[in-house]
C-alpha cells in the first residue's frame, strides 16, 4: 500500500486549493492590517466590561424560562436518541446514515458557527445537561435534599474538555481505518461512542454537579461555549440580553486549562486540513516506516495520525507560548501564568476562522442532506419517508469555487483582525504604560501572523 | 512610533502587496495545438509546392487561429475553416467546428479564415474568437478555394436540398455532384475534383486522443490514482477500461456506469457543472481510481 487515499466518508466533493494569486492577496492584506494594528489608537481597554443590557423585559425572561428550557432539553435528548439509534441500527453507508452527519457536521460544526452569532445556544439543547438536571430534581424529590457533590479539583480546570476535544476529533478522522486506509468512522461505532460518552458525562455530572461539569469537563459545552463568547447575546440572572461584541471572551480563560482547549481546536483543524495536503508526504513516510517495523497497517496508520495530531498541538502551543514568553520580556509585564491565561481568548477568533475556512463548504452541502434525505430516512434503509424528502439530493452548484475561496480567505483575515483587537485590548488592560503595552503586542502580532499565514498556506496547498 | 515611521511601514506593506499580487497575476494558462498542411489527394492541380502551418492558441478565455502558407496561386481568394475531425478518411476534416452545435454556420459560431494570397503565392491569416474552443473538438484546419466553396453552396440550393442543414450535408453534396462533373473533362477550369486543397491536422487535439483512459487491473488503477483536470463548463470525458465487472461511481456528480462481466470499457461524458475535487471509484470495492478536478 503505497498511498493513503483520502476518505472523507461524507464529502462527495472537496474544495479546490486557494489559487496562488488569492493566497498572495490574502497574505498581503494580513500584513497591511497588521501594520495598521501597530498604530492602533485606543489606550483604555474597551472589552473588559460587557455592558450587558436585557432585551425587552418580557422576552428576556421568557426566552430562558423553565418551559422553554424543558422543550429545548427534550428536543436535544430526542435528537441524540435518534442519532444513536440510527447509528446502531441504520445503514453502514456513512453518507446515508443520520448519525454521522448529525454528530460531525450539524452539531460539531453548526454550533461553533451559530454560537458565535447567537450566543450559547447549545446550553438549553445539551441533552446530558437536561438529563442531569431532571435526575437531580428527581433525587431531590425522593431524598428530600440536594445531591452532595465532590469538590471539583480547580487545577484540573478545563483540561478534561481539551483532552476530550482531541479525542472527539481523533475518533472522527483517525479511528476509522481499514486495511491501512482511513475510511472514516462508521455509523455503528459513532452510535457506540455516543453511548459511552453519555455514560461518562452523566457519571461526571453526578460526581461534580451538572453545571460544574458543563463549565469545565463536558467537551461540547466547553467547546461551543467558547465560541459563544464572541457574540453579542448572553444570559445573566435568568435574562437574555445584549452585550458588547467580543467582550464576554475576555473572562472566558479564567479557568485553568482554557488555553489548551483553544489550542486543541486550532491544532485539530490544522491536522485535518494538512493531512492530505501539507503533511501528506510526511505522514506517508512515517506510516511506511511504522508498517515496515512490523505494526499492523491499521495500528500504524492510527499511530501515525495520532503522532501528527500531537505534533500539531505541540506546534500551536509552542508558537503561542513563545509569544507569551516574548511579552514577558517587556517592562512591566505580569507573571508568565497570567499572560498565558490572559491572552488565550485572543485565539478564539482564529480558531473560528480556521473552522469556517476548512469546513464552510462541507457544512453548506452536508446540511442539505441533513435537512433533506437524512431527516426523512434517518436509518438510510429506504424504509421511511417522514417528511417526503427521502429522495432529495445535494445541490453542489450552490457554491462556486470562487465563492468558497473568498469565504475562506475572508474568514482568516477577519479572524486575524478580531484576534489583534482582543490582544491589543488585553495589553492596554495589563500594562499601565501605553508604550510598553504597544511593544508587547509585537509578540502577539507575530503569533497571529504566523497562525493566519499558516492557515492560508494550508488552504493553498494542493491536496492532490 | 513616529508618524513618519508608520507611514514608511505602510508603504513597505503596500509595495509588498503589489509585488506579491504581480507574481500571482502571471499565472494565466495558454495552450496551443498546431499542424502542418498536407495537400489532399483530391486537390485541384497546381498545389504540389504548397506548404504551411496552422496553429490554434487558447488564452484568457479566447481562441486565436492562425495559418501561414506558401505555394498558393498568386492573387487568389481562399477560405480556411476549423473542422472537428482529422485529415484522414473520405471526408478530410469532417464537419465544421461550431461553438453551438445547433447554431449558425457563419462566424462567430464557426471559425473561418478568408484571405487573398500575395503576388508570390504566400500569405498569413488570423481569426480571433472570444470563446475557447474545447481542445478535443479542434481537429483540423482545411483550406479551400474561396470560389469553389461558394459555387458548391450555390449548387446545393439549386439541388433543392435544405441548405440550412448541417455542414455534413454540404460535404456530402460536394462529393456526389462534383465527382460526376469532373469526369466530363479537365478542360473546364471551374470543375475541379474538389475545392478542398489542403488539410492541417492539429496535433494532440483530435477527439480520439483527448479522451483519457483509466485502466483498472485486479481492482486497482494502473499507475495509481489518475488525476484529470477540467475547467467549469467544459465537457468532462474519460474512459474506464476494466478487466472485470465493476460499477464506476463519480462522486459529487453522482454518476454510475457498469463495466460488464468479463471486462470492457465505459465512457463518461458530462458537462463540468460543479467546481471542486471529486473522486471516481470502484463502487463495490470502494477503491478510488481517479481524482477529477474542476477548476472555475
Amino acid at each position: 500500500m503505497s498511498w493513503l487515499p483520502l476518505a472523507h466518508a461524507l464529502a462527495a466533493r472537496q474544495d479546490l486549493p486557494v489559487p496562488a494569486w488569492l493566497f498572495a492577496w490574502g497574505a498581503s492584506i494580513v500584513l497591511i492590517v497588521s501594520f495598521f494594528a501597530l498604530a492602533a489608537a485606543w489606550r483604555k481597554p474597551r472589552f473588559e466590561r460587557q455592558h450587558w443590557r436585557a432585551l425587552g423585559a418580557g422576552f428576556s425572561r421568557a426566552a430562558v424560562s423553565m418551559p422553554v428550557q424543558a422543550v429545548c432539553g427534550l428536543v436535544g435528548v430526542t435528537l441524540l436518541g435518534v442519532a444513536v439509534y440510527a447509528g446502531l441500527r441504520g445503514t453502514e453507508a456513512p453518507d446515508r446514515n443520520f448519525a454521522l452527519t448529525f454528530f460531525f457536521v450539524t452539531t460539531w460544526l453548526g454550533f461553533p458557527f451559530f454560537s458565535a452569532l447567537l450566543g450559547d445556544i447549545f446550553r438549553p439543547f445539551n441533552p446530558w445537561r437536561a438529563f442531569g438536571r431532571v435526575a437531580g430534581g428527581a433525587f431531590r424529590l425522593v431524598a428530600g435534599q440536594r445531591p452532595a457533590h465532590l469538590a471539583y479539583p480547580e487545577r484540573l480546570g478545563r483540561w478534561p474538555a481539551a483532552v476530550g476535544l482531541l479525542a472527539v476529533v481523533w475518533l472522527e478522522i483517525v479511528y476509522g481505518s481499514s486495511g491501512g486506509v482511513a475510511v472514516g468512522l462508521d455509523p455503528h461505532a459513532a452510535g457506540v461512542a455516543a453511548l459511552v460518552y453519555s455514560g461518562y458525562t452523566l457519571a461526571m455530572m453526578a460526581l461534580f454537579g451538572v453545571e460544574t461539569w458543563c463549565e469545565r469537563g463536558e467537551v461540547f459545552s466547553v467547546y461551543f461555549g467558547m465560541f459563544s463568547r464572541l457574540g453579542a447575546f448572553g444570559v445573566e440572572d435568568g435574562r437574555l440580553g445584549r452585550r458588547r461584541m467580543l467582550s464576554a471572551s475576555t473572562s472566558w480563560a479564567t479557568i485553568p486549562g482554557s488555553a489548551a482547549v483553544v489550542i486543541a481546536s486550532i491544532a485539530t483543524t490544522s491536522f485535518d486540513g494538512a493531512q492530505e495536503g501539507a503533511f501528506k508526504g510526511a505522514i506517508e513516510s512515517v506510516f511506511e516506516s511504522l508498517a515496515d517495523a512490523g505494526l499492523g497497517l491499521n495500528t500504524a496508520l492510527r499511530l501515525t495520525d495520532t503522532i501528527f495530531i500531537a505534533l500539531c498541538f505541540a506546534g500551536v502551543a509552542l508558537v503561542y507560548l513563545l509569544g507569551v514568553r516574548g511579552m514577558r520580556t517587556v517592562q512591566g509585564a505580569p507573571s508568565l501564568a497570567k499572560l498565558r491565561d490572559g491572552f488565550a481568548h485572543t485565539l478564539i477568533p482564529i480558531a473560528l476562522a480556521y473552522l469556517v475556512a476548512h469546513y464552510f463548504s462541507l457544512f453548506v452541502f452536508q446540511e442539505q442532506a441533513q435537512f433533506g434525505y437524512l431527516l426523512s430516512d434517518p436509518l438510510g434503509t429506504a424504509t421511511t419517508d417522514l417528511f417526503g424528502t427521502a429522495n432529495s439530493g445535494i445541490d453542489f452548484t450552490l457554491l462556486s469555487a470562487n465563492a468558497i475561496w473568498y469565504v475562506q480567505v475572508g474568514a482568516l483575515v477577519f479572524g486575524h483582525v478580531l484576534g489583534l483587537v482582543l490582544a491589543h485590548d488585553r495589553a492596554v488592560a495589563y500594562w499601565s504604560d501605553y508604550r510598553q503595552a504597544a511593544r508587547s503586542q509585537y509578540w502577539m502580532l507575530a503569533v497571529m501572523v504566523a497562525f493566519t499565514c499558516f492557515g492560508l498556506y494550508l488552504l493553498s496547498v494542493s491536496n492532490g | 512610533m513616529s508618524y513618519k515611521k508608520k507611514l514608511a511601514l505602510l508603504l513597505v506593506a503596500l509595495v509588498a502587496t503589489l509585488g506579491l499580487s504581480a507574481c500571482g497575476g502571471s499565472d494565466s494558462g495558454e495552450d496551443t495545438v498546431s499542424g502542418t498542411f498536407e495537400v489532399l489527394p483530391a486537390a485541384p492541380a497546381g498545389y504540389d509546392n504548397l506548404s504551411g502551418e496552422a496553429k490554434l492558441t487558447r488564452a484568457d478565455g479566447g481562441t486565436t487561429t492562425t495559418i501561414d502558407l506558401s505555394g498558393l496561386e498568386p492573387d487568389t481568394e481562399y477560405m480556411a475553416h476549423l473542422h472537428t475531425g482529422g485529415c484522414d478518411g473520405a471526408e478530410p476534416g469532417g464537419p465544421h467546428f461550431k461553438f453551438n452545435p445547433s447554431g449558425s454556420e457563419e462566424p462567430p459560431n464557426e471559425i473561418h479564415l478568408s484571405f487573398k494570397s500575395n503576388g508570390d503565392g504566400s500569405d498569413k491569416a488570423e481569426a480571433s474568437s472570444d470563446k475557447e474552443v474545447p481542445l478535443g473538438e479542434a481537429g483540423s484546419v482545411v483550406l479551400h478555394l474561396a470560389d469553389g466553396h461558394e459555387q458548391m453552396a450555390a449548387l446545393f440550393v439549386h439541388g433543392g436540398e435544405d441548405h440550412g442543414d448541417d455542414q455534413a450535408g454540404d460535404d456530402h453534396g460536394d462529393q456526389s455532384h462534383h465527382g460526376d462533373e469532373s469526369q466530363q473533362g479537365e478542360a473546364e477550369p471551374d470543375q475541379e475534383q474538389s475545392d478542398k486543397i489542403a488539410c492541417a491536422e492539429l496535433e494532440g487535439a483530435s477527439a480520439e486522443a483527448a479522451v483519457p483512459t483509466i485502466e483498472v487491473r485486479n481492482g486497482e488503477p494502473v499507475g495509481g490514482i489518475q488525476e484529470l483536470e477540467f475547467s467549469a463548463g467544459e465537457e468532462i470525458r474519460f474512459k474506464v477500461e476494466g478487466d472485470e465487472a465493476e460499477e464506476i461511481h463519480v462522486h459529487g456528480y453522482d454518476l454510475m456506469k457498469d463495466i460488464p462481466a468479463g471486462g470492457g470499457s465505459v465512457e463518461f461524458a458530462f458537462p463540468a457543472e460543479i467546481e471542486g475535487i471529486f473522486e471516481a471509484e470502484l463502487e463495490g470495492q470502494g477503491v478510488q481510481i481517479a481524482e477529477l478536478r474542476v477548476n472555475p
